[in-house]
């Protein structure tokens, strides 16, 4: 079956890192100046985010209504969201958790839309912000308990108070594993986040293969299964829709975990 | 089936240069870092700013009219206990007029009733002596005038034949009759 694999071809190429001008160049990972096919829909996605939020912030009312109200929920939604997870200081981190999860949701929302790709389909972007978010957390657990308090932190106070084999055997290779799990959590931030809207997009372009294949062949079976997989392509929209919210919000619930965990380092 | 010519196919894509690149590009971080920074700072000065401080305002606005509407409560209930207890005041003074009045009324009455009884007495006993000194005239005037009549009857009767001394006598007699007549 030729036409597969060709159209296959074409749809993981359309999926990859290009030169927005040229479809048919490289982008190399030390290349720092492309301006890339992903980095115009976060462009796109940057926009909707911006004049959303500022129009409706422009509406917003004692008694709120319409795009205002819509837009304070989410705000709402976002300030429980921090309050939950690192305590009244969380309101401050408002801001910050906020243009995390609106800018993803508006770059997975918008990357539905048959033609354009979502921004956080590409490991650039998602491994940008993953290691953003490391960088914040940390910075925020040394500055409020100090570079030693915090690192003791790592290892749990239990073990802290055991005897000297304890403390310096067993504290050490929890030392160790922490690090490691801290170093692990912008990778899977990254992984995630990407992973889900690539393979997303991936399945969506597959189920669409299937669905002009299919029609192409002029049979019972071939009909059959262009049908199937139409009614799959719909479900798989709709699916997809729910994991650009869902990833959006995983991603976003974990910052504030981390920061969070960094700001109450001392309570465990 | 399908999934064996799918696999093919994909390898054959593979084969044909497509690939995912799982290396972050440089071309993509710098920009996606900018962006978000840049979004950040527009966000929290027009948007999450603004929005945050309307539900705050809203949040503190909210309050402030529950804890005003719970004093106007209070000072409802107040004010209307106020007016119950002035109602009763009033009630009870009114109550305590009327009696005062009912009282008054009534010696009024009795002073004015025993006035009248005085009054009423006094001129029966006015009309009594009066009419008792107008029968004591009125007797004196008889016992006059009866004795005239006697003298002239007696006379007549008995002509001249009676002395000076026995009409004299005579007439005394007579009196003294007709004086016990009037003590009847």
């Amino acid at each position: 079956m030729e036409g597969l694999s060709e159209k296959l071809a074409s749809k993981l190429h359309k999926y990859s890192v290009l030169p927005f001008e040229d479809m048919y160049g490289t982008v190399s990972p030390l290349d720092a100046f492309v301006f890339t096919n992903y980095i115009f829909f976060l462009i796109i996605a940057f926009v909707a985010t911006l004049v959303f939020f500022v129009v409706a912030a422009n509406k917003t009312a004692l008694v709120p209504k319409g795009i205002g109200n819509l837009a304070e929920t989410g705000v709402e939604f976002i300030r429980n969201l921090c309050v939950d997870s690192m305590g009244k200081e969380g309101v401050k981190f408002v801001p910050f958790i906020g243009t995390l999860f609106f800018f993803l949701l508006f770059a997975n929302i918008l990357g539905l839309i048959p033609g354009t790709l979502p921004a956080t389909g590409t490991i650039g972007v998602t491994a940008a912000w993953a290691v953003m978010v490391f960088l914040l957390y940390n910075y925020i657990g040394i500055k409020k308990h100090g570079f030693i308090g915090y690192f003791k932190s790592f290892v749990p106070s239990g073990v802290r108070e055991m005897g000297p084999l304890g403390k310096w055997g067993m504290g050490s290779f929890i030392f160790i594993l922490e690090v490691l799990g801290h170093f692990l959590r912008p990778l899977t931030l990254a992984m995630r986040l990407f992973a889900n809207t690539f393979a997303g997009g991936m399945i969506l372009g597959i189920f669409g293969i299937f669905v002009v294949l299919g029609v192409k062949e002029i049979s019972a079976i071939g009909l059959l299964s262009s049908g199937l997989s139409l009614v799959m392509l719909v479900i798989m929209y709709a699916f997809k829709l729910f994991v650009g919210v869902i990833q959006a919000y995983i991603f976003t619930l974990l910052t504030t975990a981390y920061i969070g965990g960094a700001l109450h380092a001392d309570e465990h | 089936m399908l999934f064996e010519e799918f696999a093919y196919a994909a390898e054959a894509a593979s084969d044909q240069g497509a690939s995912i690149s799982i290396i972050p590009s440089l071309a993509e971080i710098w920009p996606s870092l900018f962006a978000f920074a840049v979004l950040f700072l527009l966000l929290k000065k027009f948007a999450f700013g603004p929005i945050l401080n309307m539900l705050q305002k809203r949040s503190d606005t909210i309050r402030e009219s529950l804890e005003k509407a719970e004093e106007t409560k209070l000072e409802a209930e107040r004010l209307l206990e106020d007016y119950k207890a002035q109602l009763a005041e009033a009630r009870a003074e009114a109550a305590g007029l009327a009696e005062q009045s009912r009282k008054i009324a009534e010696s009024m009455k009795d002073e004015i009733v025993a006035q009248a009884n005085e009054e009423a007495a006094l001129i029966i006993a006015r009309a009594r002596e009066a009419v008792e000194a107008e029968k004591k005239l009125a007797m004196a005037e008889l016992q006059g005038s009866v004795a005239a009549l006697s003298v002239s009857v007696a006379g007549k009767l008995i002509g001249e034949k009676l002395s000076e001394a026995d009409h004299a006598k005579l007439i005394e007699k007579y009196l003294a009759e007709v004086g016990s007549f009037n003590d009847n």
